[in-house]
C-alpha cells in the first residue's frame, strides 16, 4: 500500500467566516451524519463516546450514591456496640454490596466513563474506537448493575464479602442463589471492562491528532493507556476464578473442594492476581486526573513527565507482582512472602516519584490557582500519602499478620480508594463537567463541599486505624461494650454523615450548575488540553477540523498558524487514523453508524448469564443468540464506491 | 491564519497493525491467551495438590484427540492460502482461490469438532468425577466453545465470499479471521501438550 | 523498646493499664469494670466472674504479652515513626509548595513557556534525592520486616501441641500426648503454661477461620484441607481475648476465644483436672439434671465425658462449668446466661447451629444445677 504524504496546503481559513463559506456547509453536513436519530430508538442506539461517557459517569455516580447508603447502614449499626438496627445477614448481605458495589460498580466504571467521555477529545479524534463496543461494554454494565440491585430486592443479593472467599462462598456454606448473583455481577463488570480496554488502547494507539507523538501525549491518556493494558492482563484471572466457582456451584466441579482434590487457595490466588491490579486499575486513572488539573491550576508544564509516565509504567508493571500481600495470613512460604513484601514496598518508589513531581510542579507554579479542583488535588495528596504509608506498613509481613482482616486494613483501603480515587475524582469532575456540560459549578459551594468532604472523610475513617490496633476484626456486625470500641466507632459514623452531607452538596451543585450555572465557554481554565478546542459541551464530531500538535500542551504552545487537518469526508463517519508511535497520519477509517446491534448483544449475553443463575442451559441459548446478533454486528458493511473484487478469469 | 493537513487522499483501507480492527483482534487474542494462560497455572497448582495424576485408571484416550490435532494442525495450511491469496503484488485477489481454501479450511474445522465431540464422548471421567475431571473438561471446554465460533465465523466468510459482493476492505476482516482462526489452533497444540505430557502413552 | 516512647503509647494504648489493674483483687477489678460499662454489670446478674473483666479490654495488638507480639510491636512502632516522619515532611514540603506556588514566578499568561533551566535543575536534583531516601528508607525498612519476620517464626524451648479446629462459630482445643488417654479435649478456651512455647496445629471441618490472639502473635489462617501450624507463647500470666479474624459467615462477630496463661504449675494442675471425667451428680436436682440433659437432643451433639454423650459437632461439656465464656466468647459462663442460652441460642447468637429446646423451668433449674456442676 503507498500511500500519499499528505501535503499541508496553506491556505487562510478562519473559523468565523462569513456564512457562505463551505466551513459552514461542511459543518451542517458533520452535524448531519453524526447525530444520532432521534426519539427514544435513537437514544438507545447511541454510539458517540462523550454520551456513553456521560452515561457511564451518571450511573457509576448513581451507584456511588446506593453504595454509600449501603456504608451509612452499616456505620448506624456500628456506631454502639450490640447495636440491633441490623441482624446479621442483613449486615452481611450489605457489606459484601457496599464492597462490591463500590469496586465493580462505581470505581472501575467511574474511570472507564472519564476515560471513554474524555480521552477522544483529548487527543483530538472524532470518536472512539470501536464506537459499538462502546455501547455494548456500557449496556453490558448497566445490565449487571441492575441485576444485583433487583436481586438484593428479592433478598438475593450476595453475602460472601466482596472477594466471596471459598468454601464459604462455594455451594455447600452458600447453598441458593446469592453467590451466583455475585459471580454474575462479576462476569458482566469484567466483560465490560474488558471491551471499554480494548477500545480505550485502539484509540490512544490509533487515533492520536498528527504531531501526538507518544511522549507529548496527556499524562491523563497515558494513565488511560496503562490502565487499559492492566484490565486486558488482569481482568481473565477473575474471569477464570468466577466462571470455575460457578461451575462448582452449578455443575459440581471440584475446584476449590478440598475433599476432591481441589483447593481454595487457588481461589485467593487467582482473586488477588486480579484484585491487587485492580486497586490500581482505580488509582491509576486518578493520578492522570491528577496530573492534569496539577498542570492546569500552576499554569507551567508539568514537571517530570517523562517520570510520571514511567511511574505509570512501573506501577503497572510491579502491580502483578503484589498479589499476595493479601494472603499473608494463609501462612504460606516464608521466602515467598518476603519476595512479596519487597514488591510491596518497592511500589511506594513509583508512588513517591509521583507524589514529588506533583510538589515540584505546585512548588514552581506560575501563579497556583487554589480553584476548586486543586484543593481536592491538595486533599488527595493529604490523605493519599497516609493511606500509602499504611500500606507501606501493612506490606510488613508481621505486622499485617497482626493486623490483616482488622479496621486497620479498612482504614487503609478507604484513606487510598477515597483519598487516591474518590478525591481526585471529584476534582476532575469539578474541572471537567463545564467542558461536559457547558455550565460552570459554584465556586462558593464546590469549596465548601471540600472542606465537609475532608473532614468528615478524616473523621470517618482515621479513628479505624486505632479500632485496628485494638484488635477490632473487620466485617463483623457487632461487638461487645467490654471491648472498648465504642467511642471510635460512634466517631466514625459521625463523620459518615458528614461525608453525606458533602456528597450531598456536591450533587447538589451539580443539578444547580445544570440550570443556573454560568455558561463555560470553550476553555474556562485557560488550560492546555486539546479537549479545550471545542465548544462545551462538543458537537458529535467533536472537532470541525481536527487539530494538530506540536507540544505536550497543546493549546498553551499553540502557534499562530498552527495547522489543521482537513479533507476527512463529513458525509460518512470518518476519523483520521495515525501511525502508533508517531501519530503521522494514515488513513481514514469508516465508523459504524447508531445502531441498536450493541443493545442486542448485551441482552443476549444477559440472557446467557442471567439465565445460567437458573440453568445450565441458559449459556447454549445465549451463545446461540449473540451468535446471530453477531453475524448481524460483522456482516461486512458495503459502500458502493469502494473496489469491488472479481473472479478472476 | 492556519495552514491545512489535506488527508483526503489518505486510503481508508489497510491491512495489518496499521487497522484499527486489527488491535481489537489482537486485543481479544491476548485476553483469551491470559485466559488459556491462567486455566493452564490452575491446572499446574491443582496437580501440584495430588500425589497421583490424573486418576489411576482415568487416562483419557490419546488416539483420536491425537488425530484430531494433526487435523486442525493441518487447517492452518488453507487458511494461510487465503491469507496469502489477499496479499498478491502480482495481481488481484482471485476470490475463487479464497473461495476454495477457505472452503477446505472450513471443513476440515468441522471434521475437528466431530472429532472433538468423539474425544469428549470417550471421557472415562467427567467433570464432577475429581478435580482432575474438573480441570481437562473446562480446558476441552473452553477451547470447545472457541473452535465452534471460530468455525462459525469461518461459514459466515465464506458466505460472503459466494454471495458477494465483496469489497477490498473485505479483505482486512478475511485476514483478520485467520489470525484468530490461528490462535485457536495455536492455543490447542498448547493444551493438548499440557493434558497429554501427563497422561498414558506420553507419560512413560 | 518498651517504654521508649511514652507519649504515643498513652495514646494509642487500651483505655485502661493493664499493670495497673493486674495489681488490683478481683473484686476491685469487677467494680472498677463495672462502674465504667455499666452494660457489663448487666451482664453479670447476681454472680462474680472476675476472670472474665481481665478477659476483656485487652484484645490488642498494641499490649504485647509474649515475645513475638513484642517483637512486632517494636516493629509496628519503627514503622510508625518512619511513616509518621515520613508524613511530616511530605506535608511540609506540600505546604510550603502551596505557599510559592501561589506567589508564582514567571509570566503566567504564557504557561507554556518553558521554565528556567537552573531552576529545573534544582528541581530536579530535589526529585531524584528525594526518590533516593525512599528507596533508602523502604531497604532499610523491608530488613527491618524480613529480620522481624525471622525472630517471630521460631521459638526456643520443647512446645507443648495443640490442635485448635474452628468450626462454625467456635473452636476445638485437643491437647496433644503421645498416650491417647493423655489428651484433653476442651473448647472455646486454652490454657497455656508461661514461658514454654505452643504450638498450635491449625485445621478447620468446614469454611476458612483465622486463629488470633493479638497480644501473643499474629494470626493465621484455618484452611479446610491445608493444615499448617503456628508457635505462640505468653510471656506473663494472663486472661488473653482472640477473635475469629476471616469472615466465616453469620456468627463471625461471635466466634471468640480464651487464652488462659498461668504458671506452669497452675497449668499442671488444670490439666489433671481437664483429664477426669465428668463428675458425676452430687445431689438430687444434678441427678435429675443429667436425666434431663439425657433426654433432650443435646447429647447428639455434646460430649460429656463418663456419660453416654459424645456427639462431636458441639463444644465438648464435661469441664464446661470451668470456663469463662459460653458460646465462644458470647456469654460470661453464669447461671443465668447458661439458662438464656440453652432456651433460645438462635437470639442471642442467630444463625448458630445449636437448638433452641423448650424446658419447664424445674427441668431447666436441674439441668443447670447439673452444668454447673461439670467443673
Ligand atoms: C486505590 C487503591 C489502593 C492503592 C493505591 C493501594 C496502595 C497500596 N497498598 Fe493497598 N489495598 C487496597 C487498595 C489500595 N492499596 C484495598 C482495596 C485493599 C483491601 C482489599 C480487601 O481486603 O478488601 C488493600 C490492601 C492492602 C494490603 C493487604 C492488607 C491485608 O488484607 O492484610 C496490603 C499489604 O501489603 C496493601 C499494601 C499497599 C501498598 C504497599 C500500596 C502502595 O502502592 C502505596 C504506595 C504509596 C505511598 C507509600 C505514598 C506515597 C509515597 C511517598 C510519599 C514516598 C515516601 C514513602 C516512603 C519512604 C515510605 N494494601
Ligand atoms: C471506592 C470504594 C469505596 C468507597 C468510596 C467507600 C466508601 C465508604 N465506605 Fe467502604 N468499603 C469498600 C470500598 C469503598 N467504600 C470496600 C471494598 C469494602 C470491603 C467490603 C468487604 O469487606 O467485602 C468496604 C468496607 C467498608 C466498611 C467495613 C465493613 C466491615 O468490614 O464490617 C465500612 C465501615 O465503616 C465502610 C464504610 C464506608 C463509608 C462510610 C464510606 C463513605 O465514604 C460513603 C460516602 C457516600 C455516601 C454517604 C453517599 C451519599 C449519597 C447520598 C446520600 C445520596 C445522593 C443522592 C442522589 C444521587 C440523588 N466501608
Ligand atoms: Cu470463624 Cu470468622
Ligand atoms: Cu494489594
Amino acid at each position: 500500500m503507498s500511500r500519499p504524504k499528505p501535503k499541508p496546503k496553506p491556505e487562510k481559513v478562519e473559523r468565523d467566516e462569513p456564512s457562505t463559506d463551505p466551513y459552514e456547509a461542511e459543518v451542517r453536513q458533520l452535524e448531519e451524519t453524526w447525530k444520532r436519530p432521534p426519539g427514544f430508538i435513537g437514544w438507545l442506539s447511541e454510539v458517540n463516546h462523550v454520551a456513553i461517557g456521560r452515561r457511564y459517569l451518571v450511573t457509576a455516580f448513581v451507584f456511588f450514591a446506593l453504595g454509600g447508603l449501603l456504608a451509612l447502614l452499616m456505620r448506624i449499626q456500628l456506631s454502639r456496640p450490640e447495636n440491633d438496627f441490623l441482624d446479621p445477614d442483613l449486615y452481611n448481605v450489605i457489606f459484601t454490596m457496599h464492597g462490591s458495589t463500590m469496586m465493580f460498580l462505581f470505581a472501575v466504571p467511574i474511570m472507564e466513563g472519564m476515560s471513554i467521555a474524555l480521552v477522544p477529545l483529548m487527543i483530538g479524534t472524532r470518536n472512539a474506537a470501536f464506537p459499538r463496543l462502546n455501547a455494548y461494554s456500557y449496556w453490558v454494565y448497566l445490565i449487571g448493575g441492575l441485576l444485583v440491585y433487583v436481586c438484593f430486592l428479592f433478598n438475593m443479593a450476595p453475602d460472601a464479602g466482596w472477594f466471596s472467599y471459598v468454601p464459604l462462598s462455594g455451594p455447600e456454606f452458600s447453598p441458593g442463589k446469592r453467590v451466583d448473583v455475585w459471580a454474575q455481577l462479576i462476569t458482566f463488570t469484567e466483560i465490560s471492562a474488558l471491551a471499554a480496554a480494548v477500545g480505550t488502547i485502539t484509540t490512544v494507539f490509533k487515533q492520536r491528532a498528527p504531531g501526538m507523538s507518544l511522549n507529548r501525549m496527556p499524562l491523563f491518556v497515558w494513565s488511560m493507556l496503562v490502565k487499559a493494558f492492566m484490565v486486558v492482563f488482569a481482568m481473565p484471572a477473575i474471569v477464570v476464578a468466577s466462571s470455575l466457582l460457578a461451575m462448582d456451584r452449578l455443575i459440581a466441579t471440584h475446584f476449590f473442594n478440598p475433599s476432591e482434590g481441589g483447593d481454595s487457595l487457588l481461589w485467593q490466588h487467582l482473586f488477588w492476581f486480579f484484585g491487587h491490579p485492580e486497586v490500581y486499575i482505580i488509582f491509576l486513572p486518578a493520578t492522570g486526573m491528577v496530573s492534569t488539573l496539577v498542570t492546569a491550576f500552576s499554569r507551567r508544564r508539568t514537571f517530570g513527565y517523562l517520570a510520571l509516565v514511567l511511574a505509570l509504567v512501573a506501577t503497572g508493571f510491579i502491580g502483578f507482582g503484589l498479589w499476595v500481600h493479601h494472603m499473608f495470613a494463609a501462612g504460606l512460604p516464608q521466602l515467598g512472602q518476603s519476595f512479596f513484601t519487597a514488591a510491596s514496598i518497592m511500589i511506594a518508589v513509583p508512588s513517591g516519584v509521583q507524589i514529588f513531581c506533583w510538589l515540584a510542579t505546585i512548588w514552581s507554579a506560575r501563579k497556583l490557582r487554589l480553584a476548586t479542583p486543586m484543593l481536592f488535588v491538595l486533599g488527595f495528596i493529604f490523605i493519599f500519602v497516609l493511606g500509602g504509608l499504611t500500606g507501606v506498613m501493612l506490606a510488613s509481613v508481621p505486622i499485617d499478620l497482626q493486623v490483616h482482616d482488622t479496621f486497620f486494613v479498612v482504614a487503609h483501603f478507604h484513606y487510598v480508594l477515597i483519598g487516591g480515587a474518590v478525591f481526585p475524582l471529584l476534582g476532575a469532575l469539578y474541572y471537567w463537567i463545564p467542558k461536559l456540560t457547558g455550565r460552570m459549578m459554584s465556586e462558593r459551594v464546590g469549596k465548601l463541599s471540600f472542606w465537609v468532604l475532608f473532614a468528615g472523610f478524616n473523621l470517618t475513617f482515621f479513628p479505624m486505624h486505632q479500632l485496628g490496633l485494638r484488635g477490632m476484626p473487620r466485617r463483623v456486625y457487632t461487638y461487645k461494650a467490654e471491648m472498648g470500641w465504642g467511642d471510635l466507632n460512634l466517631l466514625a459514623t459521625l463523620g459518615g454523615v458528614l461525608l453525606t452531607v458533602g456528597v450531598l452538596l456536591f450533587v447538589g451543585n451539580f443539578l444547580w450548575s445544570r440550570r443556573r450555572g454560568l455558561p463555560a465557554g470553550d476553555n474556562p481554565w485557560d488550560a492546555d488540553g486539546l479537549e479545550w478546542a471545542t465548544t462545551s459541551p462538543p458537537p458529535p464530531y467533536n472537532f470541525a477540523w481536527l487539530p494538530t500538535v506540536q507540544g505536550r500542551h497543546p493549546l498553551w504552545e499553540q502557534t499562530p498558524d498552527q495547522p489543521v487537518v482537513v479533507g476527512l469526508r463529513s458525509d460518512r463517519r470518518e476519523v483520521l487514523v495515525t501511525r502508533t508511535l508517531d501519530a503521522e497520519p494514515d488513513h481514514r477509517e469508516v465508523q459504524p453508524r447508531p445502531t441498536l446491534v450493541p443493545l442486542w448483544l448485551a441482552l443476549a449475553t444477559a440472557v446467557g448469564f442471567v439465565g445460567v443463575i437458573f440453568t445450565p442451559w441458559a449459556i447454549p441459548a445465549g451463545l446461540i443468540l449473540a451468535g446471530a446478533v453477531l453475524v448481524g454486528w460483522f456482516w461486512p458493511q458495503v459502500d458502493q464506491d469502494e473496489t469491488l473484487l472479481e473472479e478472476q478469469p | 491564519m492556519r495552514s491545512r493537513i489535506d488527508v483526503s487522499d489518505l486510503p481508508s483501507t489497510v491491512y495489518g497493525h496499521p487497522a484499527p480492527l486489527w488491535w481489537g483482534v489482537v486485543g481479544l487474542i491476548v485476553i483469551e491467551s491470559m485466559v488459556f494462560a491462567l486455566l493452564v497455572g490452575a491446572y499446574y497448582y491443582l496437580r501440584g495438590g495430588e500425589s497421583v495424576w490424573p486418576p489411576p485408571g482415568d487416562d483419557p484416550p490419546l488416539t483420536l484427540p491425537a488425530i484430531n490435532l494433526i487435523v486442525l494442525l493441518a487447517s492452518a495450511i488453507p487458511m494461510h492460502l487465503v491469507v496469502r491469496e489477499t496479499d498478491r503484488m502480482d495481481r488481484k485477489p482471485d476470490l475463487r482461490r479464497m473461495r476454495f481454501w477457505l472452503l477446505i479450511c472450513t471443513i476440515l474445522g468441522f471434521l475437528f469438532l466431530v472429532g472433538r465431540a468423539f474425544t469428549l464422548s470417550q471421557m472415562g471421567f467427567r467433570w464432577d468425577s475429581h478435580v482432575y475431571g474438573s480441570i481437562v473438561w473446562v480446558l476441552f471446554g473452553m477451547h470447545s466453545i472457541h473452535a465452534l465460533t471460530s468455525v462459525g465465523e469461518n461459514v459466515l466468510f465464506l458466505a460472503l465470499l459466494y454471495k458477494g459482493p465483496v469489497e477490498e476492505k473485505h479483505l482486512l476482516d478475511v485476514r483478520l479471521n485467520a489470525l484468530y482462526w490461528y490462535f485457536v489452533v495455536a492455543s490447542w497444540a498448547v493444551l493438548f501438550a499440557v493434558i497429554y505430557f501427563d497422561s498414558g502413552v506420553l507419560r512413560d | 523498646m518498651k517504654g521508649r516512647f511514652p507519649i504515643s503509647r498513652l495514646w494509642w494504648r487500651p483505655a485502661m493499664n493493664r499493670r495497673a489493674i493486674e495489681r488490683r483483687s478481683p473484686g476491685e477489678l469487677e467494680s472498677r469494670l463495672g462502674r465504667r460499662h455499666s452494660l457489663a454489670r448487666a451482664f453479670m446478674p447476681g454472680q462474680s466472674a472476675p476472670a472474665l473483666a481481665v478477659a476483656f479490654g485487652w484484645q490488642s495488638v498494641l499490649d504485647s504479652a509474649g515475645p513475638q507480639a513484642a517483637r512486632i510491636e517494636d516493629l509496628w512502632w519503627v514503622y510508625f515513626w518512619v511513616c509518621a516522619a515520613v508524613f511530616v515532611l511530605v506535608f511540609l514540603a506540600l505546604v510550603m509548595a502551596v505557599f510559592r506556588g501561589r506567589r508564582g514566578k514567571g509570566d503566567p499568561t504564557d504557561p507554556g513557556a518553558p521554565h528556567p533551566p537552573a531552576s529545573e535543575r534544582r528541581l530536579t536534583r530535589t526529585v531524584a534525592g528525594a526518590t533516593a531516601a525512599t528507596a533508602v528508607i523502604l531497604i532499610g525498612l523491608l530488613v527491618a520486616t524480613v529480620a522481624a519476620s525471622r525472630a517471630t517464626s521460631s521459638l526456643p524451648g520443647d512446645p507443648l501441641t495443640i490442635e485448635l479446629t474452628g468450626q462454625q462459630w467456635w473452636w476445638q482445643v485437643r491437647y496433644e500426648d503421645p498416650t491417647p488417654s493423655r489428651m484433653v479435649t476442651t473448647a472455646n478456651e486454652i490454657h497455656i503454661p508461661v514461658g514454654r512455647p505452643v504450638r498450635v496445629k491449625t485445621r478447620s471441618t468446614d469454611v476458612i477461620h483465622s486463629f488470633w490472639v493479638p497480644n501473643l502473635h499474629g494470626k493465621r489462617d484455618l484452611i479446610p484441607g491445608r493444615p499448617s501450624e503456628i508457635l505462640i507463647q505468653a510471656d506473663r500470666p494472663g486472661v488473653f481475648r482472640g477473635q475469629c479474624a476471616e469472615f466465616c459467615g453469620y456468627q463471625h462477630a461471635n466466634m471468640a476465644l480464651l487464652v488462659v496463661a498461668e504458671p506452669p504449675e497452675t497449668f499442671a494442675a488444670w490439666y489433671e483436672a481437664q483429664l477426669q471425667p465428668a463428675r458425676p451428680p452430687s445431689d438430687a436436682l444434678q441427678q435429675r439434671g443429667k436425666v434431663v440433659f439425657e433426654a433432650l437432643p443435646c447429647p447428639l451433639c455434646h460430649t460429656i465425658a463418663g456419660t453416654q454423650a459424645s456427639g462431636k459437632t458441639a463444644p465438648d461439656l464435661t469441664h464446661l462449668a470451668s470456663r469463662r465464656m459460653l458460646a465462644a466468647g458470647t456469654l460470661p459462663n453464669t447461671r443465668g446466661h447458661l439458662g438464656g442460652w440453652i432456651l433460645d441460642p438462635q437470639t442471642i447468637k442467630p444463625g448458630n447451629k445449636m437448638p433452641a429446646v423448650s424446658l419447664g423451668s424445674d427441668d431447666l433449674r436441674a439441668l443447670l444445677a447439673y452444668l454447673e456442676s461439670l467443673r
